[in-house]
């Protein structure tokens, strides 16, 4: 990171007291494609879309949700490169944490770490801003169900439900009108579904949606087979 | 500094809609700078790499000029773009794939050596220090769990399975020509993966060529070893494709 060739800032201050760099890498996010998460009181569900330019893409193994400890998981929107690697840094440092404390990170200090690392890409020489939002999803040992999101400057935020990347105002305001302080894991799986048919273009099926939760009952991150999905749209017709 | 930055077209920082000029540069050099175009493509137990062989002067020595390359002796790589960069990606490829067999005792499999190369080529997206290559990789290797792989690898660090697709210059047309036929690729036979693939690249370039004017590599089946087939050998196909269609 950063290497010696550039050993100053690319993100510094603009007369009026902006860095640029950091709003230009939100309008990359804001250009990424869709992904929302609802915090229900037995659980949290996060989705995304799953479109691929072509038809010859072999999508089955390919996804943008992504376990990150056995209780918390991942999605974003935004350049998915720049995703791969805050992957890879968080399953590491959560790897670590576990074999210093025994125990599972939490998805509090997950969020704290991963935001660290982006808050550092804004000011270390030579590099530029992460240019994706993450969504982070888990339930701690508590059995406290948590959605975060992180932003490129490196700030996060605590919600209960919210959207990021395209069309993410129209789908705040419609989870704002449904969503429910009492919301169950299923409801809420069922909203998202909803939620993200407002800005799917075409027919949405199990294999063009992703879908992660992490319910209270067993406190395990999954991903949901595209029969799962299906049935869950199913139901929604 | 930002605001008045010209230099979001020199180096890797977000232009003011967030969109990195230097990488999508690289793409352009990476379609644009051999005039090539290639395809690669995925069968039930074979993979076939297929592009042109442009020789720019008689003196040079054909068998020097080439886009196709072993990583192992089971990955084979298409590798499209400024061919300086394709070396030096080859050659970092080739150092992974050695490195990860020493470390954990087997072969690399081709979509672990793809994300690697993936990851690898975001670092330059990201720091200014190192422009992007303007590379874009076409992984080709049969893996013992998933079977044959096809996996394209661009300078933005994206990295996709394919069942068939193309780079360079005419990867438009030729994506085209394989989305035609998208249902039926992956159950081709080594000979109808190897002559989808010519036929495609003759239709996308409009023309016929001799034996000594394409490169053919091809991988079959686990145990097979990434080659690259001889002038009789296309020839032979190109022979069989005229019959075809005759």
């Amino acid at each position: 990171m950063g290497d010696s060739a550039y050993s100053f800032s690319l993100t510094t201050f603009s007369r009026t007291g902006k860095l640029l760099q950091i709003e230009y890498a939100l309008n990359a996010v804001a250009n990424g494609r869709t992904a929302l998460g609802i915090a229900a009181v037995d659980g949290v569900v996060i989705a995304t879309d799953k479109k691929f330019a072509s038809a010859l893409v072999e999508g089955g193994d390919v996804s943008k949700v992504e376990a990150i400890t056995d209780s918390s998981g991942f999605v974003y929107a935004g350049v998915g490169p720049d995703y791969r690697l805050l992957v890879r840094k968080a399953r590491k440092s959560a790897q670590a944490y576990f074999r210093e404390y025994r125990e599972t990170k939490p998805v509090g200090q997950l969020v704290k770490s991963t935001a660290s690392v982006m808050q550092e890409y804004t000011q270390s020489g030579g590099v530029r801003p992460f240019g994706v939002s993450l969504l982070v999803a888990g339930i701690d040992g508590d059995g406290v169900p948590r959605l975060f999101q992180v932003d490129p400057s490196g700030a996060y935020f605590g919600w209960k439900a919210t959207a990021i990347g395209k069309n993410y105002v129209n789908a705040k305001n419609f989870l704002e009108k449904r969503f429910q302080d009492d919301m169950e894991l299923e409801d809420a799986i069922h909203t998202a579904l909803l939620t993200l048919r407002e800005g799917f273009e075409g027919e949405m099926d199990g294999h063009n949606i992703e879908v992660g939760v992490v319910s209270k009952s067993d406190g395990k991150f999954r991903l949901l087979t595209p029969e799962q999905i299906q049935d869950y749209l199913d139901e929604a017709n | 500094m930002s605001r008045d930055s010209n230099y979001d077209h020199h180096i890797s920082i977000f232009s003011p809609q967030g969109r990195l000029y230097q990488m999508e540069y690289a793409f352009k050099a990476a379609s644009s700078a051999s005039g090539l175009t290639g395809i690669a493509l995925r069968g039930k137990d074979t993979c076939v790499v297929v592009t042109q062989r442009k020789v720019p002067d008689r003196l040079v020595v054909p068998s020097s000029v080439s886009h196709v390359f072993n990583i192992t002796s089971k990955i084979g790589c298409l590798a499209t773009g400024m061919i300086a960069d394709c070396h030096s990606a080859i050659q970092r490829a080739r150092y992974e794939a050695a490195d990860f067999e020493f470390k954990y005792g087997y072969s690399i499999p081709p979509a672990v050596l793809a994300k690697r190369m993936a990851d690898i080529a975001q670092v330059n997206t990201q720091s200014a220090s190192m422009r992007p290559l303007a590379v874009v990789m076409m992984i080709v290797g049969v893996d013992e769990e998933k079977g044959p792989q096809v996996l394209k690898v661009d300078p933005a660090g994206h990295f996709l399975p394919f069942k068939g697709t193309a780079s360079g210059a005419k990867e438009q047309e030729a994506t085209n020509f394989l989305e035609k036929r998208v249902e039926s690729i992956p159950e081709y036979s080594f000979d109808e993966t190897v002559r989808t693939a010519i036929v495609c690249l003759g239709s996308v370039l409009g023309s016929d060529f001799r034996g000594s004017e394409i490169e053919v590599a091809v991988v079959q089946g686990v145990q097979g070893k990434f080659q690259s087939l001889t002038e009789e050998e296309i020839e032979g196909h190109l022979n069989a494709i005229a019959d075809e269609n005759d």
